[in-house]
């Protein structure tokens, strides 16, 4: 029998995810005044790993985050869940791109910001083209994009002020990040 | 923030009004007409581009008429005329129809102005 063994990079990823689906299931319990719009705070994780550890890593803990949260919210394979994929699936695509600029490319702000957009873009796409394909879903697109920049932009600086806090005091404790 | 943020923070702002724009502006405003014709597919027209044409019904040719966004008959074989009475066609649901003639516009949209009409 083959026997698997943990690396050091299954325990960063895996630290990392269960923080994200923390927050996502404790954020689940917040009311929100119009379905799919949400400050998603668990992207708070994902784009602070984006910016320390590479897009890899982020991808996998987006990925654990988006399965486990739906498989403790109860939501698993729901049409909420194929949503929450989708968002997840566009956000991260589109900062694979991103992550390579040349240069100095972005920073947490303008990841988040890109990130919030392309999950209110992928997530409206799954929603309008297979949920409900009625034309007022186009009526509350700007209202659902809207939300997506200013919830992109305020997540993008908890970011930025989480990191920041990182690097000050505790650099000599900090976990090595494994070769991107 | 780096120069990369604020471009795209900046070009955000510009572009997200411009999708309050183009989707919560003038909906019932027509688009294109579509010109029933006996025996063959309805035509769509475009109603940007001012145009006449001429269409073969059941009693002869009826013209019809496309200019600023809107479209009516101005001539038709038929002896009441009620076609061309019905005048300019602008909104979108909004139908003109030669019944003798067996011809007949609707102007199409987004949205509808009326949801049915009874007479």
């Amino acid at each position: 029998m083959k026997t698997i063994t943990a690396t050091s990079e299954d325990y960063l990823v895996a630290w990392l995810a269960a923080l994200a689906v923390t927050i996502h299931v404790a954020e689940a319990a917040l009311p929100s005044p119009l379905p799919g719009v949400k400050p998603g705070l668990a992207n708070v994780i994902t784009i602070a790993v984006l910016v320390r550890f590479g897009w890899r890593t982020a991808a996998w803990v987006a990925l654990l985050r988006v399965l486990a949260g739906s498989l403790l919210i109860g939501t698993f394979l729901s049409p909420t869940f194929f949503l929450s994929a989708s968002g997840a699936a566009a956000s991260m695509l589109v900062l694979w791109p991103a992550s390579r600029l040349p240069g100095r490319g972005f920073g947490p702000v303008g990841y988040s910001l890109l990130a919030a957009m392309a999950h209110m873009a992928g997530q409206f796409a799954v929603a309008y083209g297979a949920f409900i394909p009625h034309p007022a879903m186009l009526h509350l697109l700007p209202v659902l994009m809207t939300a997506s920049v200013v919830f992109g932009v305020v997540n993008g600086i908890i970011v930025r002020t989480l990191l920041n806090s990182l690097r000050a005091p505790a650099a000599e404790h900090a976990p090595s990040p494994p070769a991107p | 923030m780096t120069r990369a943020d604020w471009t795209l923070l900046i070009l955000t702002l510009v572009l997200l009004p411009t999708l309050y724009v183009g989707l919560w502006g003038d909906r019932g405003a027509g688009e294109s007409v579509e010109i029933w014709i006996p025996g063959q597919k309805p035509q769509v027209l475009s109603l940007d581009r001012n145009q006449t044409v001429e269409v073969q019904g059941s009693l002869g040719t009826s013209v019809i008429e496309i200019r600023d966004h809107k479209a009516r008959f101005i001539a038709s074989p038929c002896t009441g005329k009620v076609c061309i009475h019905a005048g300019w066609q602008q909104h979108a649901g909004e139908l003109a129809a030669c019944l003798p003639n067996k011809v007949a516009i609707e102007i199409l949209g987004r949205d509808r102005r009326y949801d049915s009409i009874n007479f």
